[in-house]
């Protein structure tokens, strides 16, 4: 597994950009931890300028 | 409050998932002016392959009912195909049409077997924009046999009513040439009935320009912030 992977996922660098979601910096490294701890990935795509408030 | 910020589906997601974001360009033209933006919310496995798909915003019981459902059929699907991958998509795609029978009494087929992949970028196959730039395909939906005969036409007439109701509802014929409301995640469900499992760069295109009606200009790139109006913490953004 990508080092750089094992080392975000120690340290817990996620964010949840006011969600109650936490965010890994790529879907490339979502994969890779999923695969890791045996998880599904989601993939956000959001898009053009979509600004809802109300999402978030 | 919206689903992204409900403490039920942060806490089922992060137990369950790994969550990233992309942005994705996109636009449609409402009086002669370029407007757009939306979401979509694919839940894959990790090599990629979508599994299921929530298309446009949804409020957050919505929301974890569907991450629920993608969690417990994979589980279902896992035991039941015994580690064999053709059989895991032909019963994912199952439960796809199922669902769909289910919740809103449209029969699709599921289709168990995909046509042969594009050989390269130059292919016939290969769907591309007009510059000529392979872009995202836009995936053929399996035809919609029609309403579910086990149901009474009362049920029906319910469920039908309930779709015209939701926000982006419209009409689709089914092979009699009869017309039946479909909702987004209807399509969803539609399309992942012969979709699913297939790599989250070839579902996008679909879920963006067919069901959402927004017409892409980009591949999805990785971006720092997946909200323009707030940072990283989630403080609002002033402009």
């Amino acid at each position: 597994m990508n080092r750089a992977v094992m080392a975000l996922a120690a340290a817990g660098e996620s964010c949840g950009y006011g969600t109650t979601i936490e965010f890994v910096g790529s879907p490339k490294e979502a994969a890779a931890l999923a695969k890791k701890q045996e998880k599904l990935v989601l993939v956000l795509h959001v898009s053009g300028h979509f600004e809802d408030p109300g999402l978030t | 409050m919206g689903a992204l910020t409900n403490p039920d589906v942060g806490k089922y997601v992060n137990e369950h998932m790994v969550s990233s974001f992309q942005k994705v360009a996109t636009f449609k033209i409402v009086g002669g002016n370029k407007q757009g933006g939306n979401v979509a919310a694919y839940f894959c496995a990790p090599d990629g392959r979508v599994l299921h798909c929530v298309a446009g915003p949804v409020d957050a019981a919505t929301f974890l009912r569907e991450a629920k459902w993608v969690v417990e059929t994979a589980k279902a699907c896992i035991k039941d195909s015994k580690g064999a991958g053709a059989k895991f998509k032909e019963l994912f795609r199952t439960a796809h049409a199922e669902k769909l029978r289910r919740e809103f009494g449209i029969v699709v087929p599921a289709v168990t077997f995909d046509p042969p992949d594009p050989q390269d970028d130059k292919d016939a196959l290969t769907y591309r924009d007009p510059s000529g730039q392979p872009l995202a395909p836009r995936l053929p939906p399996p035809p919609i046999d029609g309403p579910d005969v086990t149901l009474t036409d009362a049920k029906f007439e319910a469920l039908q009513k309930a779709a015209a109701a939701a926000p982006g509802n419209r009409y689709a014929e089914c092979r009699s040439g009869k017309r039946v409301v479909v909702t987004p995640q209807g399509l969803v469900h539609q399309v992942m009935a012969a979709h699913c499992l297939v790599p989250i760069e070839r579902v996008y295109g679909t879920v963006f320009e067919n069901i959402l009606g927004e017409k892409i200009s980009t591949k999805p790139v990785d971006v720092v912030t997946p909200f323009s109006w707030v940072d990283k913490d989630g403080n609002r953004i002033r402009r």
